[in-house]
């Protein structure tokens, strides 16, 4: 296997506070990773820098090999990232179709588009709403029209940021599905989420950062038997 | 030299106290509510037109400048409660809404009051510096300039309705939940920034010829020390109007009073370039 | 005819069925016989209405489909207008190297447009902050033309006059055949609709095109935008040129058409009037703009001849109730009632 996505030694101070530090990871290609930690310990900053919406204090982001730290969103997208915001942010105001073909348009067009539009619309379960304002979904299918948007451009590497936030138990498993349908399909996903039962359901490797820092990493197994991380996360952080 | 220094200090002090006068009422405006108020112009020119009309019927100045400053206060109360409260939610709606008012009120006065009236003429004389001399009353300006951030300060550290009024700036949500009548604060920093627009037009209305739509000489200005200082009135504010008094001190001694203007709308563009918050925002963020 | 009009329908305009191509091909058909029914004097009149709707369609462009606020429209026009005249009144132009002079005054506002949205743009600054700058903009060129009114205030040949304006630059003239056509009245008034005709039509195929597309996810949600691989500057700073270019055009055609440029064409209220066009008419669709704006137009010029100060009274008026009655327009309002009802007749 080889690495997808790398970071090393990664800082990020907000003022005088250090959000990340000194955080290297690796993502290898094919697998799903899981982000874990209780609130407050740098996950969603860290997806920021790798996602590029934050620039990092001090470090590095690799990405296919090629140093992509100062590159912003949209060229790291354009070299195969595709990213999912924890807010759901598609365009409300727009049909759910055209939210897709604003995504799609960028791989492909005419009959191709439509055909990959409707395959779409379908592994979403969209079907019967592709005319109506996207603001219109309910909050669950907004997350999953969000991940089909990310989809679409048929990224190399799937960055999610809590695609479970606010669903239901059983739409969280339906999403952990999705997921690992994309993932037989060779996708490599990066997921960051708080949601244990949700990573135990999907995890192939887990990264745990505590207090900004790598606090342990490895295999699903190892981590979930790793008796600190129940102390620093299973404990704490199962009152979410 | 003496007289040279002195001279150059007074004529940024001359600008300094117009770019913080005209620009204070619009800022608290914008710092509560995130509106930029297009008919601060019209506040301005309520305030002078009242003023004036108050001394030609025997007010003294500093008691007709005050009622100059409360009346259009008065009339921003009336402009919240009727028509701005409805559109908090749409900030982009309310600066066309403003505008639409603006302009008919402008049109208006135009029709009412004609084109142009006597001015009232400066008080205090001049004084002598060196081979130069200087009014007096620009230094008045000037004064009245640091009272009023002086007094906001105030109002806004010492004073409960301050104290809320920057719970509600930095989240209106939790301060609602906090038991904090926002809709009152907002009607009331109305009411404060159309009274210190008020207050604007009233101290230059001895210094200007009077015609109905002279609220925009002032708007350029506005604006543009707003934009730089950003929202936080009491950070950005003065840093603001130093910044670009000095700008402006410079370019109109070598290259005129349009150069000034030109130059303060490039030193904003290159700011906002660097600084998209403002200085205010900027400052915030360095404190953490 | 279907595939032509395949690129200019779609999600991003109202009118797309049959019962809207009709009533434009009718509407067409009565701008183009107008002159026929009417004297020399109104269709020239009615040519400085369209050559206005310019702006308008511009400022839909950035404002109502990419989420651009710039009330600046007037610069761009003012900047086109005395170029224009420098131009054309140093070369002494005419025939169809008038049509160079308004392609440089284009031009000029359009390298201005680009160079104050780049600082704008790539400053990240945000909606309201973007039309305060514009507007001051627009204001200080007005005050700066306005003191010019010395004789050292002159490029070449051409003075600018202060308040009173640029005067003295020659008509636009069309080469044809050994002579050379002079734009003015009903000529004027046939060029005018052509180019409104291209560039509304244009207008429509870009915005259902690809680009269009992106633009309105912009204006929905720029860091979406972004994260989906769009270079969100990129497409904000082409819409803001093109948008602002527009209005250029429009200040190139007015100044040929009336050989006159003053700075209160940028000032105030003149800086306002784009924006109530555009907002009281719907700035969210192309057609609605065009329509609304030349009514507005028409409207205003008919009231102006008894008061300029009830006329513009009338669109602050128009402005503040749109805003607080049909926030996305009027125009646009009464359209959706018409497709209602075309669809009922259709089917």
């Amino acid at each position: 296997m080889t690495a997808i996505l790398e970071t090393r030694q990664l800082h990020k101070h907000f003022g005088g506070l250090s959000a990340v530090a000194d955080v290297s990871i690796t993502v290898m290609a094919g697998e799903i990773h899981c982000l874990i930690g209780p609130n407050g310990a740098g996950k969603s900053t860290l997806f920021k820098l790798v996602a590029g919406t934050y620039a990092p204090s001090q470090g590095e982001v690799l990405f296919r090999g090629e140093d992509v730290t100062r590159r912003k969103p949209y060229e790291r997208v354009g070299r195969g990232m595709s990213i999912k915001l924890q807010v759901p942010s598609v365009f409300r105001e727009l049909p759910v179709a055209q939210n897709l073909e604003i995504s799609l348009q960028r791989t492909c067009r005419g009959a191709a588009m439509e055909a990959e539009k409707a395959r779409l619309l379908e592994f979403l379960q969209l079907q019967d709403d592709a005319g109506k304002p996207a603001g219109f979904l309910a909050h669950g299918q907004q997350q999953w029209l969000e991940i089909g948007m990310a989809l679409a451009l048929q990224p190399t590497l799937l960055l999610l940021d809590e695609p479970t936030a606010g669903m239901s138990p059983q739409e969280t498993e339906r999403t952990g599905e999705m997921i690992k349908s994309l993932n037989a399909q060779g996708m490599t996903v990066l997921v960051v989420e708080h949601d244990m039962t949700f990573v135990r359901q999907i995890a192939q490797r887990i990264t745990v950062l505590h207090l900004g820092r790598v606090f342990a990493q490895g295999s699903t197994d190892e981590v979930i038997a790793d008796p600190r991380v129940e102390e620093i996360y299973l404990g704490k952080g199962h009152g979410h | 030299m003496f007289a040279e220094i002195f001279s150059i200090a007074f004529q940024f002090a001359d600008v300094f106290a117009f770019l913080i006068l005209a620009a204070a009422g619009l800022a608290i405006i914008f710092g509560m509510m995130g509106i930029i108020n297009m008919a601060h112009g019209e506040f301005i020119t309520c305030g002078i037109y009242v003023t004036v009309i108050c001394v030609q019927h025997g007010v003294p100045l500093p008691l007709a400048q005050a009622i100059g400053a409360l009346s259009a206060g008065l009339v921003g109360i009336v402009l919240e409660r009727t028509i701005i409260r409805h559109l908090y939610h749409r900030p982009l709606d309310s600066i066309l809404a403003t505008w639409g008012i603006s302009l008919m009120v402008t049109q208006g006065m135009l029709i009412v009051l004609g084109s142009s009236w006597q001015g009232i003429g400066t008080p205090l004389g001049s004084f002598a510096v060196g081979g130069y001399t200087f009014s007096t009353y620009r230094l008045v300006l000037f004064g009245a300039a640091v009272g009023v951030l002086i007094g906001l300060y105030l109002i806004y550290m010492r004073t409960n309705y301050g104290v809320m009024a920057r719970a509600t700036m930095q989240n209106a949500d939790m301060a609602r939940a906090l038991g904090v009548r926002t809709q009152r604060m907002y009607a009331i920093s109305f009411g404060l920034g159309a009274a210190l627009a008020g207050l604007c037009g009233a101290l230059y209305a001895p210094t200007m010829t009077l015609i109905p739509t002279m609220g925009i000489t002032f708007i350029i200005e506005s604006f543009v020390t707003v934009v730089v200082g950003g929202a936080n009135v009491l950070l950005g504010t003065a840093p603001a109007g130093i910044l670009l008094g000095v700008v402006r001190t410079i370019l109109n001694a070598w290259y005129g009073q349009i150069a000034g203007q030109i130059g303060l709308l490039i030193t904003v563009i290159i700011v906002i370039r660097m600084l998209p918050e403002g200085v205010s925002g900027w400052l915030s963020r360095r404190g953490g | 005819m279907t595939p032509m009009l395949n690129v200019l329908n779609g999600p991003q305009t109202l009118g797309n069925g049959r019962f809207f191509w009709t009533g434009f091909v009718l509407v067409l058909m009565f701008a183009l016989g107008y002159p026929a029914i009417s004297d020399p004097y109104d269709v020239g009149n009615i040519a400085y209405l369209l050559l206005s709707t310019l702006t308008a369609l511009g400022l839909s462009l950035m404002w109502g489909y990419a989420g651009m606020f710039s009330f600046g429209q007037t610069a761009f026009f003012g900047v086109a207008g005395y170029t224009y005249g420098v131009i054309s009144i140093n070369l002494g132009a005419s025939g169809g190297l008038t049509f160079l002079c308004l392609l440089g005054g284009v031009a000029v506002a359009a390298l201005f447009a680009a160079l104050l949205g780049y600082f704008l743009i790539y400053g990240r600054v945000s909606g309201v902050f973007f039309g305060i700058v514009t507007f001051a903009t627009t204001l200080a060129l007005a005050a700066f033309f306005g003191q010019t009114a010395g004789p050292e205030w002159a490029i070449g040949k051409a003075r600018f006059n202060g308040f009173n304006g640029m005067i003295g630059m020659p008509p636009l003239e069309l080469p044809w055949l050994d002579d050379n056509i002079v734009l003015e009245g009903i000529a004027l008034y046939y060029f005018v609709l052509c180019l409104v005709l291209v560039v509304y039509l244009g207008l429509r195929i870009l915005v259902n095109s690809r680009f269009g597309n992106v633009l309105v996810a912009i204006r929905e949600d720029p860091l979406r935008t972004e994260l989906l691989g769009y270079d969100v500057r990129k497409y904000q700073l082409i819409t803001f040129v093109v948008g602002s270019a527009l209005a250029a055009l429009s200040g190139g055609l007015y100044t040929a058409w009336g050989q006159f440029i003053p700075p209160a064409s940028m000032g105030l209220p003149a800086a306002a009037m784009p924006i109530i066009w555009v907002a009281f008419s719907g700035r969210q669709d192309l057609t609605a703009t065009l329509v609304g704006t030349f009514l507005l137009l028409l409207v205003f010029q008919t009231i102006t001849v008894y008061s300029q100060q009830y006329a513009l009274i009338l669109m602050g008026f128009l402005l503040l109730i749109t805003v607080l009655l049909v926030p996305s327009g009027f125009v646009i309002g009464v359209g959706r009632l018409l497709g209602r009802l075309g669809r009922g007749v259709t089917s």
